[in-house]
């Protein structure tokens, strides 16, 4: 097994004990953007010091699904932006790790929760870099939900306006929403054609797969397009614990008791990626 | 010299400014003004046009703040505000972001336009959130140190600009520094007014001044104001008359009541504006903004009937 996958699965595990410790959290989104968040952060994407969570030159990442706070919360602690056993405070008095993301948190960025506000405030953050000839990218996560806010689309015209192509926008699509699946309660596809026309660089990828997400960011640095890029990452709501894969109504729930148990010898289970 | 626009005056005045600071950024939503043209000509590293997204046009400015930039969000009123209303929770207000929020069409501003255009609600909402200000300027010279006052904020800023041209009530070096300013002493009581409504409350009080009761008006441009200064300015006042275009709940009048009541003061309050009984049925008189203020009650003949009992 690669070390990418050694360490996404690491980090699936203290994620999910870190919510049944607490009690809550969205464990489904957590699950379908681990390997996103570990490619980003691990595999060589992102430039960060988590020494210095301000450092000017570092790519901004700004979970704009930030419902997904707790994977976020377990990198961030992984990669010593602060200690491990922080975690513990998740959802606990005296931290500042809440359900959703606090911009106290170091590494954080932004306060989100509300959809369809990170991608507007990335997009800021592009141009501003742009407009100081900064050479840091922005990245941002987005859950396919988010998508039906407008905003979402209002941004997508300013950012392939304006040659955001520091810009990079990843798409958690895991198919599901709170109550029920995309396709069946208000369909979302075609996903890449409606982003190209949109006048964005599109690739798909297996969400769960680093090696592919990684091939898509191949040479983010010098890309040779003036275009923004958006990478939509086919995933699995709750990937790696069937009980909660695929099953609506899991969002925002941390499990308990034998289904706790079960999750978490699920996700103790060598899970190696066919692709990886 | 001639009243300007109070949009020509903000943005001539910014305009001053971004020459010297490159982090001035407007971000327009489809919206001009000719002084506007000259920073679009003059300085375009500096102008961005949103299109008619306010959503996204305020998510950027909030993005362009946390880089460093000082982002000015240009829009009418209501959609400056009322239609992005949740995202100036979360990034002005709750993540507490500078930016300031340029609306123009205070009131029924644009007259004919009919309700979709007119901010009646615009201050009741934008002071419910903690870490913004608002600066409601009653003319041009107000319109103009406002932007100085944006560019030193620490945090969001709502500046409520008029459309049409006032007349100048202050003079340039006005203080402004307590977000109110005494036009005029009363002994017999104040009036205390915002944006255009300043204009007519100097109108009542020149007809109740014939009569032989002196009136003072205060026009209250910043909220929250120095609440300590205006307390003590109210203080023992025999009565006070708040007048504003602009529904009566969580208006500038409710907000009189809410600082009284907080200090401890006992003042005489009559509140003159828009009521829900009205609707917005005056927002579809035609043929002028003295039309919609007779139709509304807000003018001064609609004034003075309200407050006879009160003076």
């Amino acid at each position: 097994m690669s070390p990418l996958r050694d360490k996404c699965n690491e980090l699936k595990r203290a994620m999910l004990k870190t919510c049944i410790d607490a009690g809550t959290g969205h464990v489904s989104s957590s699950l379908s953007c681990a390997e996103i968040l570990t490619a980003l952060f691990y595999g060589d994407v992102l430039r960060f010091d988590p020494k210095r969570p301000d450092w000017p030159d570092r790519d901004r990442f700004l979970l704009s699904k930030a419902q997904a706070s707790p994977m976020l919360y377990t990198v961030l602690a992984d990669l010593g932006y602060y200690e491990k056993s922080e975690l513990k405070k998740f959802a606990q008095t005296d931290g500042p790790f809440g359900v959703h993301l606090q911009k106290s948190v170091p590494g954080a960025e932004i306060t989100c929760g509300s959809l369809g506000h990170g991608f507007g405030i990335a997009a800021g953050m592009a141009q501003a870099a742009k407009m100081d000839r900064t050479h840091h990218l922005v990245f941002t996560l987005l859950g396919d939900g988010e998508l039906y806010e407008g905003s979402i689309w209002e941004t997508a015209i300013f950012a392939a306006h304006n040659r955001l192509n520091n810009l990079v926008a990843i798409v958690d699509r895991n198919y599901q929403c709170t109550l029920d699946f995309t396709e069946s309660s208000l369909a979302l596809e075609p996903l890449e054609e409606k982003w190209a026309s949109f006048g964005w660089n599109v690739c798909r990828v297996d969400g769960h797969s680093i090696n592919e997400i990684l091939g898509a960011l191949k040479g983010i640095r010098s890309r040779p397009s003036t275009q923004p890029l958006v990478v939509i990452a086919d995933t699995v709501k709750g990937a790696g614990v069937d009980l909660m894969a695929c099953v609506p109504l899991w969002h925002g729930t941390a499990p308990t008791g034998d289904e706790a148990k079960r999750a978490m010898e699920q996700l103790e289970r060598s899970f190696e990626h066919g692709r990886d | 010299m001639a009243a300007i626009s109070q949009r020509d005056a903000f943005w001539e005045r910014l305009y001053d400014l971004a020459c010297e600071d490159r982090d001035i950024v407007v971000i327009a939503a489809d919206m001009g003004a000719p002084a506007m043209d000259r920073i679009r000509r003059d300085l375009p590293g500096q102008y961005l046009n949103a299109g008619i997204s306010e959503q996204n046009g305020l998510l950027v400015a909030a993005g362009l703040a946390l880089e460093g930039k000082r982002p000015f969000f240009y829009a009418i009123s209501n959609f400056a505000t009322l239609r992005v209303i949740e995202l100036i929770r979360v990034e002005l207000s709750v993540m507490d972001i500078p930016v300031t929020i340029v609306g123009v069409g205070a009131g029924y501003s644009y007259e004919d336009s009919g309700s979709t255009h007119h901010s009646l609600e615009d201050v009741a909402v934008m002071r419910a959130f903690p870490n913004l200000t608002i600066h409601s300027a009653s003319d041009s010279v107000l319109a103009a140190r406002f932007a100085d006052i944006s560019c030193a904020q620490e945090h969001a800023n709502y500046v409520r600009l008029e459309r049409k041209t006032l007349p100048d009530l202050h003079k340039p070096d006005v203080d402004i520094s307590k977000g109110f300013a005494v036009l005029r002493d009363g002994p017999d009581g104040y009036l205390l007014s915002t944006g255009i409504m300043t204009h007519r409350a100097l109108e009542v009080a020149d007809e109740l001044a014939a009569k032989g009761k002196k009136l003072g008006v205060i026009d209250l441009f910043t909220l929250p104001p120095d609440e300590k200064a205006l307390v003590s300015a109210l203080s023992g006042c025999p009565c006070l008359i708040t007048l504003e275009e602009h529904y009566l709940p969580g208006g500038i009048g409710s907000y009189l009541l809410e600082l009284l009541n907080t200090h401890g003061v006992s003042v005489p309050v009559k509140r003159v504006g828009l009521t829900f009984a009205q609707g917005y049925e005056n927002s579809y008189v035609y043929g002028g903004r003295d039309r919609i203020h007779a139709h509304a009650g807000l003018d001064v003949p609609g004034i003075l009937d309200q407050i006879k009992n009160v003076l």
